[in-house]
C-alpha cells in the first residue's frame, strides 16, 4: 500500500435519490477519491455497519454522512445505535440534512454526532460545502486507524 | 221700825245707819254687780280678743290658703303649662311617630319591592354565574384549543419550512447542475429557460421562508417582557452592517426606552424598517435614517424616518399587507413581507403602526409600544 493513497470509504445514509446524486456530483466535483456506499434507510445502514447479511463483506466506513429523515429507522436512531456500540462509535458521523431546527441540532450533538451540516439549496454552495467537508474530514482531520476492519478495498475514483 | 215716841234721835241714827248700810250694801251689791259686769265685760273682751285672734288666725290661715292656693294656682298654672307643653310635645312626638310609622310603612313597601327586585337580581345573578361558569369552561376549552392550534401551527410551520423547501432545493440544484453539465449543449434560450426555473424556485423558497417567519410571529412568540429598545436597535444594525456599509447609510438614534415587548421581535421590527429604508433609498441622496421615541400616555411612540423614495398616499395602508409590493420584482428585491411582519409584531405587543410619507422626499414609519407597567400617565 505504499505510495497509494488510501481510498476513503464513505457511507452515505440517504433515501432521496436526488440528494444522493447531488452528493455524488459534488464529490466528483471536489475530486474526492472515495468509495461511496449508499443506503436508503436506517435498518439497512445498521446491517451494513454490523456486516449482517446481506452485507457480510461490507467495508468499515471511514466516515458516515447521515441524513435525519429516513424511513424505518431515522438518522437520530442510527446515530444513537452507532455511538452506543463499542465497535462502531469511533467512526465519525457527519449529520447531513436539510433540517436547521435547533431541536434537531441539539439532539444530534447530545447523541455524540461529530458534526452537523445543513444542505444548501444553491448548487454552488452545496459543491463548496462538500469540498469543505472533504478538506476537513478527509484531509485535515486524522481519522481513526482502520483496526479490526476488513482490509480497505481499492476503490474507483 | 220706829216706835212712836221712843227716842227719835236713836232711831234716826239707826235709820241712817241702816240706810247707809243699805246703801253700802246696795253699793257693794252694785259694785259687785259692776265688778261682775266688768268681769263679764272683761270676759267678753277676752272672748272677743280670743275671737279676734281666732279670726285673725283664720284670716291668716285663709290668707295662707289663699297664698298656697295662689302658689298652687301658679304651680298649677305651671303644671298646667308644663302639662300643656308636654301635651304639645306629645302631640309633636305623636306627629313624628306617625311620620316614622308612615315612613316605616313606606320602607316596608319599598322593602317588599326591593325584595322582589333582589330576588329577581338573584335569579339573574345565578343565571349569570352559570353563564360565567359555562363561559369559563368555554374559555378554557378555547384556550386549550388555541394552544393546540398553536402547536399545530408550529408543526405546520416546520413542515412548510422543511418539506416544502425540499423539492425547491432539488429544482434549484438540478437546474444549476444541468446548466453546468450541459452548458455547451444549451443554446441561449435553453439557458434562459433554466434561469427562469431557478429564479422561480428561489423566489418560492423565499416566500415559504417568509410565510414561516410571518406565522412564527405568533406561534413562536415569547411572553412580553421588559425590553431595551435601544439594544434591539443595535442588534438590528449589527445584522444590517453590510447593507449599511454598501449604501453608505447613516443611522441616527435618540436614546430609546424600555418597553413591554419581545426582544427578538423588537429587533425584527427595527431590522425590517431600516432594511427597507436602505433598500428604497433615493439614488442621488445618501440614506439618512432617524430613530427616536417619545412617551404618549402609557405608550412609547417610535418614529423611524428616512429620506428615501417615499410612498404615494394611495398606498400608505397597502404596504402593510402581506406580499403586497409597490414595485416590480426587477426594481427592488424582496417578497413584500417585511412590513406585514412588523404590523403583526406591533399589534401583538398591543400597539399600532402606520406610515406618513412624501413621495420623493422620504417616509416616516410610526409605531407604538406599551410602556412598562410603572411608567406612563
Amino acid at each position: 500500500m505504499t505510495g497509494t493513497p488510501r481510498v476513503v470509504v464513505i457511507l452515505l445514509v440517504e433515501d432521496d435519490a436526488g440528494d444522493v446524486l447531488l452528493l455524488r456530483e459534488a464529490l466528483a466535483d471536489a475530486r474526492v477519491v472515495n468509495d461511496l456506499h449508499v443506503l436508503g434507510d436506517g435498518e439497512k445502514a445498521m446491517a451494513f455497519l454490523r456486516r449482517l447479511p446481506p452485507y457480510e463483506n461490507a467495508p468499515r466506513p471511514d466516515l458516515v454522512l447521515l441524513d435525519l429523515n429516513l424511513p424505518r429507522k431515522n438518522g437520530h436512531e442510527v446515530l444513537q445505535e452507532m455511538k452506543a456500540d463499542p465497535e462502531l462509535r469511533a467512526i465519525p458521523v457527519v449529520i447531513l440534512t436539510t433540517s436547521d431546527s435547533e431541536a434537531d441540532i441539539a439532539l444530534a450533538y447530545e447523541h455524540y454526532a461529530n458534526s452537523y451540516v445543513t444542505k444548501k439549496s444553491n448548487l454552488d454552495e452545496f459543491l463548496d460545502l462538500v469540498r469543505k467537508l472533504d478538506e476537513f474530514w478527509l484531509q485535515i482531520v486524522r481519522l481513526p486507524p482502520p483496526g479490526g476492519a476488513a482490509p480497505p478495498k481499492k476503490g474507483l475514483p | 221700825m220706829s216706835a212712836p215716841g221712843a227716842g227719835t234721835a236713836s232711831s234716826d241714827f239707826e235709820r241712817f245707819t241702816r240706810a247707809t248700810v243699805n246703801l253700802l250694801e246696795d253699793a257693794a251689791a252694785e259694785k259687785s254687780r259692776l265688778e261682775g259686769a266688768l268681769r263679764a265685760a272683761f270676759n267678753i273682751l277676752e272672748d272677743f280678743a280670743e275671737e279676734k285672734r281666732r279670726l285673725e288666725d283664720n284670716q291668716r290661715a285663709v290668707l295662707n290658703i289663699l297664698e298656697d292656693a295662689a302658689r298652687e294656682r301658679l304651680t298649677l298654672e305651671d303644671s298646667q303649662k308644663a302639662a300643656l307643653n308636654i301635651l304639645e310635645d306629645a302631640a309633636v312626638e305623636k306627629g313624628r311617630l306617625e311620620e316614622m310609622q308612615r315612613a316605616l310603612l313606606n320602607i316596608l313597601d319599598d322593602v317588599d319591592v326591593q325584595r322582589a327586585s333582589v330576588e329577581r337580581t338573584n335569579r339573574i345573578l345565578s343565571e349569570e354565574v352559570e353563564r360565567r361558569w359555562r363561559t369559563e369552561g368555554e374559555l378554557k376549552a378555547h384556550a386549550e384549543a388555541l394552544a393546540r392550534s398553536n402547536a399545530e401551527l408550529e408543526q405546520f410551520a416546520y413542515v412548510a419550512s422543511h418539506d416544502l423547501q425540499e423539492p425547491l432545493r432539488k429544482i434549484q440544484s438540478y437546474c444549476q447542475l444541468l446548466e453546468r453539465r450541459y452548458k455547451d449543449e444549451l443554446d441561449e434560450r435553453g439557458k434562459t429557460y433554466i434561469n427562469f426555473v431557478v429564479d422561480g424556485s428561489e423566489r418560492m423558497q423565499n416566500l415559504v421562508r417568509d410565510l414561516l417567519a410571518f406565522a412564527r410571529v405568533r406561534s413562536a412568540a415569547k411572553p412580553l417582557q421588559p425590553t431595551d429598545a435601544g439594544a434591539s436597535l443595535q442588534e438590528a444594525l449589527g445584522y444590517l452592517e453590510t447593507p449599511i456599509q454598501e449604501a453608505d447609510a447613516e443611522v441616527r438614534a435618540a436614546p430609546l426606552p424600555l418597553v413591554n415587548a419581545d426582544p427578538s421581535q423588537m429587533t425584527q421590527v427595527f431590522q425590517n424598517l431600516i432594511s427597507n429604508a436602505i433598500k428604497f433609498r433615493r439614488p442621488d441622496a445618501k440614506p439618512v435614517i432617524d430613530v427616536r421615541a417619545h412617551l404618549e400616555g402609557h405608550l412609547w411612540h417610535f418614529v423611524v424616518r428616512d429620506n428615501g423614495i417615499g410612498i404615494e398616499p394611495a398606498h400608505l395602508e397597502r404596504v402593510f399587507v402581506i406580499f403586497q409590493r409597490l414595485h416590480g420584482r426587477g426594481e427592488y428585491p424582496g417578497t413584500g413581507i417585511g412590513l406585514a411582519i412588523c404590523k403583526r409584531v406591533i399589534e401583538r405587543f398591543g400597539g399600532r403602526i402606520w406610515v406618513e410619507s412624501t413621495p420623493g422626499e422620504g417616509s416616516a414609519f410610526h409605531f407604538t409600544v406599551p410602556a412598562l407597567k410603572e411608567e406612563g400617565a
